[in-house]
Formats: C-alpha cells, structure tokens, sequence
C-alpha cells in the first residue's frame, strides 16, 4: 500500500513512511514500544476530528503512561484536561533532543525508542520528521494525523474526518483492551 | 595604537584581499586618511577565515541542526545521489554538509540580490549627482555608517567612498560562490561559517543601499515623525491613470515621480507600488501610495485596476507578463536582473513604444534607461486608460458562481496550498452562491496563486477570491509611518543604558517577507503585544506594512497610536528590506556610543558585546525568500537570534541552544577570567515557531541577556513569565535557570517563584561581566 504526500510537492526521496492500516495497527505497535514519548503541537488547542476535540486522544493515550510534551501553545488545554506534560518545549527542540544519541530522556532512564507526533502543522511536523529519519534513524516515528507524512516511519495515509477519527478511536480501545 | 602598528595593519589589510588592484589601493588611501578617528581593530575587510573562530564560538553554542526538504543531490551529474540517514554522494558529501552548502547557496542569492540592487543604484545615483554627495544624516547622526565603519574599518565622507566596500562584498562572493562547487568546502560548520560570513556582508550591501538613496534622494534621515502615508487597496483613485511599480529598487519610481512633478501632473497620475519600491517611493514623495506587500501583488493585478505596470528587480511574480497580459495592461521591464524576455527598446524614439503599448502590439518593453522608463509609461499609462475601462472590473457574481459549478471538489487546490486552506470547500459554497467562504479565504491567503494552477478544472479560484472579497478591499485605507532610515545617535544615547542593562525589556524587530502561517493579523497582534508592554518595536519590509493593515479596538492603525521614535512604547517603521541594516546597526551603535567601543575592525569584539548585552530579537514571521535566509543569518553572526514562522523550518537550518546541557552556558567574567554560568540566554540563534503564541513566549525569553542588571532581569522575567502565564498555563520549567540573585525575581511574583526555586533546588549565581573571547578577559583568575 502507497500513499502520496498530503501536501502534494512534499516529495522528500526514496525512503517514505510505511503506512499504518488502522487503529489497531498502531496499537500493536505501541504496545511493543518500551520508551515511547508523545509530542504534540498547536492543532491540538482548536482542531477537532468529526466533533470530537483532539486532546481527548491525548487525554486517553497520557493515561495508558505515555509521556507527553507539549510544544507550540499546547500546555495550556494539556493542563486544562488533567494532563502534566513531562515537557513544554518549541517542537524544534524536542526534536533536537530525540537525535541525539547521549540523551537520556526527561526521566534520566535512557533515550525514547519511538516518538509520537499529533496534532502538529503539516509541513513542520514534516521538517522534523526529515530531521530524525536523516540523523536519529534507529528512533521509530509515527504520525497520528491524518495527512500522510512521508518523512516519518509510520504514518497513516491520507484519511478523512471519519476515517480519522474511527482510527483514533480503535487505537485507544486496542491500547486499553491490554 | 601607534602610527607604525596602525601602517603595519594597514599593510595585512592590503595583503588580506590583494585581489583586485584598485581595491587594495583605495583601502590603502581610505586607511591613511583616517587614522586619527579610532584604532584599527583587528579584522578590516575581513575573509572568512578571519572572523572563523568567532564563527566556530557560535556554533558551538548554537549548534546547526538539520531538517533536509530533500533527501537528494542534483546538483552534478554523478548524481541524483540518494544521502539518505548517512549515506554519502559520489563526490564523497553527506545529507548534513549538503544542507549547509544549500543554507550558503540561499545566503548567497540572498547577498547578491541586496549587494547588485547597491551597485546599480550606486551607478545610477553617481551618475545622477556624481560622487561627491556627502553622507550627511543629519546632526544627530555622527555614526553614520556602523556596519561600514566595523567590517571595512573606515568613514564613508561620500557616496563614492562606498565604491570599495561594494568592490569587496563582490569579491568576497565570488569566494564564496566558489566554495559551493562539487568537490571543494565538505566540512558543514565551515559551510556554515561562510554563510555567518555571507549574512554579514549582506548587513554591509544593505547599509550600503539605503545609505546612499537617503542622502542622495533625501529620505527621512531617522525622522521619528516621517509623514504617516497612505496604504491599502482603497488608497487609489481607480478613476486616473494607475501606474503600479512592483520591486525593490527605487529608481524607477523616482523618475516617475520626477516625470509627474516636472509636467504638472501629480493630480493626474496614480503611482502606487507593491512591496519594498513601496516603501521607497513614500519616503521620496508622501503622495505615492503603497497597494500592500508581496502577498497583495498577484491580487492587485487581478483586480484589473493598473493601467501599466512597471518591474525593477526582486519579489516580482516571475509570471508577471502572463498576469499582466490577463488583464491587457503592458508591463515596463528596467532592471538587466529581470527583462521578463521583453524586447529591449531603450533605444527607440518614446512615441513610437508608446504606440505599440497602447495598441496591444507587445505585451510590454525593456528600458534600461529609468528616465526614460518613466516618460514611457507616463504616457502609457494617460493613453491607455481610456481604452482599458472594460478590464478594470472583475467578473461578476453571476459568472463566478457559475465557474464554481465546474467543480468536482477533487482537493487538488487544498493540497497545493502552502497553508493547507480549505479552498475546496470555499469553492463548493460559492457554488450555491455563497462567496463568504472565499472572502474569509482571502483575508488570509498569502497571495501564491497555487491552488488555481493546481486546479484540473481550470477555475480562476483566485479570482474568485479577489471578487469575493471586492468590497472589502476596496474600503482599505490605512495609515503607515514612512520609512524613517537609521537610528539616530541622540537615541542611542537615551536607550542604550536602559537596553544593556535590562530595564528596557528588549528591542523586537518584525522583518521579512508575508509567507505567514495563519493571517497577516498575527504579525501586528505580536507587535502590539510588545508595544503595550513597552518594548521598543521596529519593522521593515512587507512586515512593516502588514502591521498597518490591523486596527485596534479604538480603530486606529498601529502607526498612529504608537511614536516613531527608538525609544520604550515605540514603534519605529525602518523602510525597505535593504533599512534592515539600521536595525542591526543600532545595536552597533549601543556598542559604540553608549558602550565606546571601537567599532573599526573589530566585528568579533562588538558581536560578542551585542550576544552578552543587547536584548535583541528578530521576528521574520513570515520568512520566504533567500534575502531574508541572508539577513536573518548576518543577524546572528552579530549575535542576535531570530525567530521564523514554521515555514522557515523550510530553510533546513536552525542554530539551536541545548538549555539543558549546563556546560554549554558558561561565559568569562572578564573582570576575573573566571568561567561564570550565566544561562541559556539567548537560548537559540535562529529557530521556527509553529505559532504565534509560542513565538511570543520565546520572545520574550530571546531578550534576556548574561549582563541584565538585577532590576533589569526582574523586568525581563515579569514579561517572560506574563506571557508563559497568560498563553502556556504556569511558571516556565525553564525559570530557574535565569534568575541568579533573589533580587532577578520581580517583586509581585516572589512568593510563587521562589516555592518553584525551592523545588527546584535553586542556588544563586554570580553576575559576570560576560564575554566568550579570552582576549578581553582583563585580569587572568588565578
Ligand atoms: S554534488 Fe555530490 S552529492 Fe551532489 S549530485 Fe554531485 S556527486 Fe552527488
Ligand atoms: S482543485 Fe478545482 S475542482 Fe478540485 S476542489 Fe479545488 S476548485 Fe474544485
Ligand atoms: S493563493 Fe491563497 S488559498 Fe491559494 S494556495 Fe496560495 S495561500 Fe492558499
């Protein structure tokens, strides 16, 4: 299965992100990540996916124990709904941080072995992924949003509202069934 | 500095770039003759190498980090090479070099737009009023040329004198230009440190530029009350004749002015412009209207209102021609950097192209003669008026909605638009009628034109917009504050103190090009947020003009509620792309006149002054083109961080701070020698924010600076910390990290920060007299 970049010129090279199927793929992926991180960006505060506001996701995935860092102005709706970020940080940052190897991660206890993007502007988020998949290529990358991010690992593909959002929701479900 | 140390550096200099022959002799002569003013520093008409280790202090601070927008070289036919995560190209380059090469590349269009753009108006100005103009800005101006005085070590007394530092911005381009092939520079913080030495000298071709328009064509010489003139859509009487000028070099436009004022027909004419020409036409003739900045030029032409369109050089559409010809307007090429593959006319009789204009036969003419360029389309612009009536209108309602119907609501416009609008659905209402969502489209819209090219349908979407949004364009008049040009030395001597030492909060400069994220709006609700807090404002550029374009709740322009001046509370309006000099010469100035330090030579010592001292911050929120990739980077190399929007993640290049490596922020107290934490201040040079919001919060904390007095650091603390407050929820986790004394907290927060101190494990610091050169280190720590 192939997608093409949701911003049509963002065509970065021969290697582009494998494409996650449904909610329960990722799901299964998550479940067998040991240092997974959640990073999340300023569509956060406005967007919402057929009705449903974006943070719930977030809500939902902080409280399976994933850490969150918020970046742009995302702390503020994060602490609205109960959740602490482990980090408020520019997206740039975190980033720099997740490439390098000496990083022991905010708990101290070693570097993150996947890094979750959610809720983040296309292009940017697309930057960012270029800037791991180039210089962190062991880290495992995954986008939630619903355009495909041809720089990251994992990205779901082009999906409608939905679609998005039935994703979403099987993901959480998958992640809580154990 | 003795007569015979002074002739022997005067002696290095000539063999430093002993290149050209007549330069090496002119620096020789401008060197004698000003050996009284200052001691030559260490580095005038400095190459890259010589201000290399200054570069390499930077860079390890401020790391450069990488975001590649493509994973491939093409640059040669050994290629493509796939660099992919390390894999290395047949020329033996890696993905992070090739982005420092690509970043230098950028730089150096960036350098040769503004460097070409000096040479040609320092011919045209020189063969206008010959070389002898004196460089006088006035009495309050005695540093009139800071960036010439510090990277080329001498005083400009005339217009001519600035011939040999253009001769050296040329020469060191080549250099530069050189290191790019395949096969020579693979070393990507040496690629990085040509592009520090890039951004410099496009600092020193800017000055350049505006330096010898304001005195030869008498601009506002830094007029804090420079004439409030007119701006926006509403401002032209589309009933005269409309001449539109689009560009960057004013020269042109002076003509046309000229033309007017000679043949008694100012009230004739409407002679407006887009972009930096803009600019510069207000600040020769109050009258001159400004249409708005690049985003408005492809809407503008598509309102159908300029009669004739005339083009210098930069940010002009590259299918101008096209959209001109769309409209039956001709379009008059003058710059050689742009002939659009017109026919050059320069030497044919005016009545006769004029002729061929006005009937239709050519699209348009190149004139390379400005004088000449502005008779013609003067008198095309009269001629052609009557004729053009039935273009100055766009469709109407009926036949718009009845292009909408063509569509299939594919996506293919959204997923070409740059900001990811959602044009489909503003197309799909207006199909049943309702253009509000086109309107609503239009207030936002950069102005790219890439969701109509993508359309398989062929809808003139952006047309559409355009005639959604007709009554409402058609009401904007606003005011902005003509471009004032440098900062004057008396304000300098004011502000300087209360900058250095913190109790100014900062000085926020908006810069750069309309490629925003969101609407044009958020550049001025920053700079509004910046001005209530009494931050000292400047804006240039398309920047400078969008600020206008926002009214406050009393429904007032920005420019008239806030002073001119440099000073707290103020909002000061440079100029053009090429007045972004003055604004990082002011900071020269502070080191310089409040700080008296020599500026001759002695980039290093004043950069490190300005990274240490001077609160500082750029916001290109709107970043596009290679000019501001070179400005933005020549910021830096004199020590002052930027922030671009998220597009300019699209530069693939950032220089990031790591506040959490403690080791990476420590200076020398120079009293002592002593290495002193002082704090991730400034935490980056240059990075992307996604939002407005966060670009405000790091605003504020990019102003914090290693030499803060107490009472000034509380100040800039009470910002930083308002601001996290009011948009991130909290104190900052990062607090703790700049305050060193009890006394840094500002007094209504203490309670709370010194609990979040306590948490924190805090323990006071010292206050250093900061410098990262050993050299100015006065006294060895034993
Ligand atoms: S310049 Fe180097 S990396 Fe680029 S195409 Fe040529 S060999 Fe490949
Ligand atoms: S590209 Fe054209 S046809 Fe497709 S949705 Fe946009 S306007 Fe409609
Ligand atoms: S013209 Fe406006 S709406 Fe169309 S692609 Fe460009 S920014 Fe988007």
């Amino acid at each position: 299965m192939s997608a093409k970049p949701w911003q049509i010129s963002n065509i970065p090279g021969p290697k582009t992100a494998s494409i996650l199927k449904s909610g329960e793929a990722v799901a299964k992926i998550l479940k067998k990540a040991k240092r997974p991180i959640l990073i999340v960006g300023a569509r956060i505060v406005t967007e919402k996916v057929d009705g449903e506001p974006l943070v719930k996701y977030v809500v939902e995935l902080a409280k399976l124990g994933i850490p969150v860092v918020a970046t742009a102005h995302s702390r503020k709706i994060l602490l609205e709904h109960g959740v602490k970020p482990v980090a408020t940080m520019p997206l740039i940052n975190i980033t720099n941080m997740l490439k390098d190897p000496e990083w022991k991660g905010f708990d101290g206890n070693g570097g993150y072995t996947h890094a979750i993007f959610f809720g983040i502007t296309y292009y940017l988020q697309s930057q960012m992924l270029s800037a791991l998949k180039h210089f962190a290529p062991k880290l495992i990358t995954i986008s939630l949003d619903k355009e495909y991010q041809p720089n990251a690992t994992w990205s779901f593909p082009n999906l409608s509202e939905k679609d998005w959002k039935e994703a979403l929701e099987k993901m959480i479900s998958s992640l809580k069934g154990g | 500095m003795s007569g015979e140390s002074l002739r022997l550096k005067a002696t290095e200099v000539q063999t430093t770039i002993g290149v050209i022959k007549g330069l090496e002799v002119a620096i020789g002569a401008v060197i004698e003759e000003e050996e009284e003013w200052e001691p030559m520093g260490p580095t005038p008409f400095p190459k890259v190498t010589d201000l290399r280790s200054w570069d390499m202090t930077l860079l390890k601070r401020y790391k450069p980090f990488y975001a590649p927008f493509c994973d491939l070289c093409c640059l040669c036919t050994y290629g493509k090479c796939d660099l992919t995560a390390g894999k290395r190209g047949a020329c033996g380059l890696d993905i992070g070099t090739q982005q420092g090469r690509i970043v230098l590349l950028a730089c150096l269009i960036g350098l040769a737009a503004h460097a070409g753009h000096a040479r040609h108006l320092w011919h045209y100005l020189v063969e206008k009023f010959g070389r002898n103009v004196p460089v006088d800005l006035g009495g309050d101006i005695a540093v009139e040329a800071p960036h010439t005085r510090l990277i080329c070590g001498f005083r400009p007394k005339t217009i001519g004198d600035f011939d040999v530092a253009l001769k050296y911005v040329e020469e060191q381009l080549v250099q530069l230009l050189s290191a790019t092939h395949t096969g020579q520079e693979g070393n990507y913080l040496d690629f990085e440190s040509k592009a520090l030495h890039v951004g410099m000298l496009d600092h020193l071709a800017m000055e350049i530029a505006d330096i010898i328009q304001i005195v030869a064509l008498n601009f506002p010489k830094g007029d804090p009350d420079a004439p409030l003139v007119e701006i926006g859509f509403g401002t032209v009487d589309r009933n005269k004749p409309v001449i539109l000028c689009i560009g960057h070099n004013v020269a042109p436009a002076v003509e046309i002015v000229d033309y007017l004022r000679e043949h008694n027909l100012y009230d004739k004419v409407e002679v407006c412009g887009v972009c930096c020409t803009a600019h510069d036409m207000t600040r020769y003739y109050s009258g001159a209207k400004i249409i708005g900045p690049l985003s408005r030029q492809l809407r503008y032409i598509r309102t159908g209102i300029p009669d004739v369109i005339i083009v210098d050089e930069q940010c002009i559409r590259a299918d101008i021609v096209r959209e001109a010809q769309r409209i039956h307007a001709p379009v008059v090429a003058t710059n050689e950097k742009k002939c659009e593959g017109l026919p050059d006319r320069t030497h044919d009789p005016i009545d006769e192209i004029v002729d061929d204009l006005v009937n239709f036969r050519v699209p348009g003419v190149f004139i390379e003669d400005p004088r000449k360029a502005a008779e013609l389309v003067v008198k095309t612009a009269i001629k052609i008026a009557p004729l053009r009536k039935q273009y100055k209108t766009l469709p109407s309602k009926e036949e718009l909605i009845e292009l909408a119907k063509k569509c299939t609501n594919c996506k293919s416009c959204r997923r070409a638009c740059p900001n990811d609008y959602p044009v489909n659905e503003a197309v799909q209402a207006a199909k049943n009628g309702d253009l509000s969502k086109l309107a609503e489209l239009a207030e936002v819209c950069v102005g790219c034109g890439r969701c109509e090219s993508a359309c398989p349908r062929g809808i003139p979407i952006f047309t559409l917009m355009t005639k959604a949004a007709e009554a409402e364009i058609e009401k904007e008049r606003y005011k902005i504050r003509a471009g004032r040009g440098p900062i004057k030395d008396t304000e300098i001597r004011n502000v300087g103190a209360p900058i250095v030492l913190g109790e100014i909060p900062g000085v926020v400069a908006y810069i750069g090009c309309p490629n925003y994220p969101g609407s044009y709006r958020e550049v001025a609700e920053m700079a509004e947020e910046f001005l209530r807090r009494r931050y000292i404002v400047v804006a240039s550029g398309c920047e400078a003009m969008d600020i206008a374009r926002y009214l406050t709740e009393e429904g007032k322009g920005l420019y008239e509620v806030y002073p001119g001046d440099f000073d707290a509370g103020c909002l000061v309006n440079v100029g053009s792309c090429v007045a972004n000099a003055h604004i990082s010469g002011a900071a020269i100035k502070i080191a310089s006149i409040f700080a008296r330090r020599n500026l001759r030579g002695n980039y290093e010592e004043i950069a490190d002054y300005i990274l240490n001292r001077v609160g500082a911050v750029g916001v290109a929120w709107g970043a596009m083109s290679q000019k501001a990739a070179s400005i933005a980077t020549g910021f830096n190399r004199l020590g002052i961080p930027a922030i671009v929007g998220p597009h300019g993640s699209k530069y693939r290049r950032a220089y990031l701070g790591r506040p959490d490596r403690e080791e990476d922020w420590y200076v020398y107290d120079a009293r002592t020698g002593e290495k002193v934490y002082a704090g991730p201040a400034p935490e980056h040079l240059i990075y992307p924010a996604e939002s407005k919001e966060e670009a405000m919060v790091m605003t504020a904390k990019l102003c914090i600076r290693p030499n803060d007095t107490t009472k000034g650091r509380a100040i800039k603390l009470a910002h930083y910390i308002d601001l996290h407050k009011k948009f991130f929820g909290g104190l900052p986790e990062d607090l703790h990290l700049f305050v060193r004394t009890e006394a840094d907290i500002p007094i209504t927060m203490k309670d709370e920060v010194l609990e979040f101190l306590k948490e924190k494990g805090w323990k006071p610091m010292k206050i250093p007299d900061p410098t990262l050169l050993p050299r100015l280190i006065r006294r060895k720590a034993k």
